[in-house]
């Protein structure tokens, strides 16, 4: 029975082309210590968490360095 | 003991362990783009690895995660990769490759993003060989974000060859052993055993 039982799992492993690969990638990320939930829902959920977009700072009511448009254009042409 | 979260009625998009994969490249990304705020220093303080070598540097990532405070590991982020006059680590492909910043494999890179449709977001002023920017790349790949969907192992892997495979274990092992990291070094851990097992996952695919 068990024999059997073995022998046809042998078999469903040799399945079509590019299914052992797919296999032994898993069992490597299984035993490498990549289960299916290494990362946890808690640190998975805050990193895709998009960043909301910052809100533009206020202009400074200041006589000194100011980023008017015309500066970001400068630092937009600048780009590398 | 996990399989009772699992619905099976809905087929995910990408096998469970690719979307691992997709998940951890998010994560280093993640901490490589910036130093972690206190909610994700909470979120990464109760992570428990699951053995290998992986799930051992996860485990060390958790206990520095417990043992570090938001204002001390930012700091020690600002040393490592910003710094004043220089920062301890130069985390871009072209400058572990040829020894200069934007040599010709950013210009590679360029090309290879440019054919996989893939553009520097708006705001950010780094050139796209940082490894963050790289990390972000291959999550997006295996999630088949860009461009024409996704692009297969075979894709993914000419892309990690080329640009993470052949210089960011180096990285990771440097960052491993940067005098000023603390909270960093259990990073560097991490991403140098995942990389060890992406490099033996996609021999085994081949």
């Amino acid at each position: 029975m068990t024999r059997n039982a073995v022998k046809a799992n042998d078999e469903r492993d040799k399945g079509p082309a590019g299914k052992d690969g797919t296999l032994a990638r898993r069992d490597l990320f299984r035993v490498a210590g990549l289960g299916a939930g290494a990362l946890g829902a808690a640190v998975a959920g805050t990193v895709a968490a998009v960043p909301e977009a910052e809100a533009a700072p206020a202009e400074p009511q200041t006589t000194g360095y100011r980023e008017t448009d015309h500066v970001r254009k400068v630092y937009e042409v600048s780009r590398f | 003991m996990s399989r009772a979260v699992v619905d099976h009625n809905v087929q995910p998009p990408v096998a469970e362990e690719e979307h691992l994969r997709a998940q951890i490249y998010t994560l280093l990304a993640r901490l490589l783009a910036r130093a972690p705020d206190a909610g994700l220093l909470a979120a990464l303080g109760g992570l428990a690895g699951e053995g290998g070598e992986f799930g051992t540097a996860l485990d060390r990532l958790a206990e520095a995660a417990r043992g570090s405070d938001p204002a001390a590991v930012e700091d020690e982020f600002t040393t490592l990769f910003i710094g004043v006059g220089g920062s301890e680590r130069t985390p871009y492909g072209s400058y572990y490759l040829t020894g200069f910043l934007n040599e010709k494999p950013l210009a590679d890179l360029r090309a290879d993003m440019a054919r996989l449709g893939i553009a520097r977001a708006d705001t950010v002023t780094e050139p796209e060989d940082h490894i963050a920017a790289l990390c972000e790349m291959m999550a997006g790949l295996i999630g088949g974000e860009f461009g024409d969907g996704a692009v297969g192992l075979d894709g993914q892997r000419a892309f990690y060859d080329r640009h993470v495979g052949s210089w960011a274990g180096r990285f990771f092992a440097d960052l491993e052993t940067s005098p000023s990291a603390r909270f960093y070094r259990a990073v560097g851990a991490v991403g140098r055993a995942f990389l060890a097992v992406e490099a033996r996952a996609f021999d085994l695919a081949a």
